[in-house]
């Protein structure tokens, strides 16, 4: 385990020292919170009442600011893992003492801690700053482990992205249905209340709200039943996913070809 | 007209190029518009819940949409360097456009076709034709529009990735400035007052790259056509004339580049 905490490590302070590039892409979350904050309160407006679904203005936004700090912060892994692929560079990181996927994965971790963090600063303070204080302290540590299993879960589907390059030229088409599959099912634009049943339905049969919805939503209203059934969904996909994952893994690293050195 | 026959060649080439990988030329054009078509899917839900926003409904939505993506696929189809100009400027890659008798920002911006344009072209017109206002005139007027608005997206590229000539390596900022432009160019324009509005048709002009076109598709209207066609005329004047003024501040390390 030592060895994997110290690839976080590394990865989280070269991280830190580039802030700028950092800072510009986080900065990005004002912008879109505020574009949200102008379409929801009109929607509030024209609706002409104070809860919607069971979400205030404020709760709206709140989530919004998680879950946009959430798909904001996590690093592009499949379009690097599906490079090393096709460039033959996997070769290098395959003889080394470690496990590739558990390297990606720390590696990826390091980089989203800095990237997140700073986007859910920013995101607080505009948010807190249009609709008022965060919900209660009380759900937070709770809150930060669904994020951690949604990130799981993301780095599993992402992963298995950036390994179709074993099989196919292209793998980014993939990655933007994915992204924009979880924009659509995982809630990222619009809380999965404001759907139709039968659509609310069919997102819960899938991985995505517990990537978004569900660590957002626990986080407005942090209620124990919530926590539970967001976690149980997580680990249950993170089973069947990860199961995948290292199944994919192994069958790819069998047909991988690399010439010369 | 030498120009324009360069610029000719240069798509063909790049056509051909990107045509040279088949699978991957068409898994990227058809993996654009599934992508486009499951974004769209935010706004029918919306629209489904709540009908109507400040006077925009679902039709509007898949006319502003189809327009701003039809604009975007056709910028960055035929000036796909337009998006990394600031890469070339920071990192000394303009010599190899300097070195050559040709114009170097029309030469630099068009030598790179972005293949998945295609699709978010092809996406636009199926957009504009989902939207319930299809008709032949109004078909010539979302060409013209679309024209007009990716004038003003690849001119508005230029600009801002321009900035690279005085800050250096300002990809983080560019990269704000791209996605700010697109984000606002596909949402309705009518949630936006006094300020945030000034801020849409000047600073980030994405109005002029989504809701006015939007608004001359829907019925010809010489005013809105004369306020589209000055922006991208003077935003198109004003990005050539800030490149070139840049280019009078710009270094490079006489790397040996080659150019395949």
């Amino acid at each position: 385990m030592r060895k994997y905490a110290a690839i976080f490590r590394i990865q989280l302070l070269n991280s830190l020292a580039y802030p700028l590039e950092f800072l510009g892409r986080s900065v990005m979350v004002v912008m879109f919170l505020w574009i949200f904050f102008q379409l929801w309160r009109t929607v509030y407006a024209v609706n002409g009442s104070a809860r919607l679904e069971g979400l205030s203005l404020g709760d709206t936004l709140w989530y919004f600011m998680l879950a946009e700090s959430i798909e904001l912060g996590r690093p592009r892994l499949a379009q690097s893992i599906a490079q090393a692929v096709k460039e033959g560079s996997i070769a290098y990181l395959l003889n080394k003492p470690f496990d590739f996927l558990l390297y990606q994965m720390s590696a990826g971790l390091g980089e989203s801690a800095v990237r997140m963090g700073l986007t859910a600063l920013f995101g607080s303070a505009v948010t807190w700053w249009m609709v008022g204080p965060p919900p209660s302290p009380l759900g937070w540590l709770p809150t930060l482990l669904l994020v951690l299993g949604a990130w799981m879960l993301h780095f599993c589907v992402n992963a298995l992205i950036g390994l179709l390059a074993f099989v196919t030229e292209e793998t980014t088409p993939f990655e933007w249905i994915y992204q924009k599959l979880t924009f659509v099912l995982g809630g990222l634009l619009i809380p999965l209340d404001f759907y139709p049943r039968w659509l609310q339905t069919a997102a819960r049969a899938l991985p995505f709200p517990a990537m978004l919805y569900g660590p957002s939503r626990y986080f407005v209203q942090p209620e124990a039943e919530a926590f539970w059934r967001t976690a149980g969904m997580q680990l249950a996909w993170l089973l069947a996913l990860g199961s995948i994952l290292v199944l994919a893994y192994r069958g790819g690293v069998r047909r991988l070809v690399i010439n010369g050195g | 007209m030498k120009t324009l026959s360069f610029l000719l060649q240069l798509w063909k080439t790049n056509l051909l190029s990107a045509m040279e990988y088949r699978a991957a030329f068409i898994t990227q054009i058809l993996g654009m518009i599934l992508n486009n078509t499951i974004y769209f899917l935010i706004w029918v839900i919306f629209f489904e819940r709540f009908k109507e926003i400040r006077g925009w409904g679902l039709s509007d939505m898949f006319l502003v949409f189809g327009v701003a993506a039809a604009a975007f696929g056709l910028g960055v189809f035929l000036f796909g360097n337009a998006l990394m100009l600031s890469d070339l400027i920071a990192q000394g890659k303009l010599d190899y456009y300097l070195s050559l008798p040709r114009p170097v920002l029309l030469h630099a911006i068009a030598s790179r076709s972005v293949t998945s344009g295609l699709g978010d072209m092809l996406y636009g017109l199926l957009s504009y034709c989902a939207s319930g206002l299809f008709s032949p005139s109004g078909l010539l007027r979302f060409l013209l529009g679309v024209l007009l608005a990716a004038a003003v997206f690849v001119s508005f590229m230029v600009l801002a990735q321009s900035l690279a000539f005085w800050f250096g390596n300002a990809s983080a900022f560019t990269s704000l400035l791209v996605n700010a432009m697109i984000t606002f160019a596909i949402y309705p324009v009518t949630l936006f007052e006094g300020g945030a509005k000034f801020i849409l048709f000047t600073i980030i002009p994405a109005a002029l790259m989504g809701a006015v076109p939007a608004s001359f598709v829907r019925a010809f209207d010489g005013h809105t056509l004369a306020l589209l066609a000055l922006g991208a005329s003077v935003l198109l004047v004003f990005s050539v004339a800030v490149f070139y003024r840049g280019l009078r501040r710009y270094e490079s390390g006489s790397a040996i580049q080659s150019q395949v």
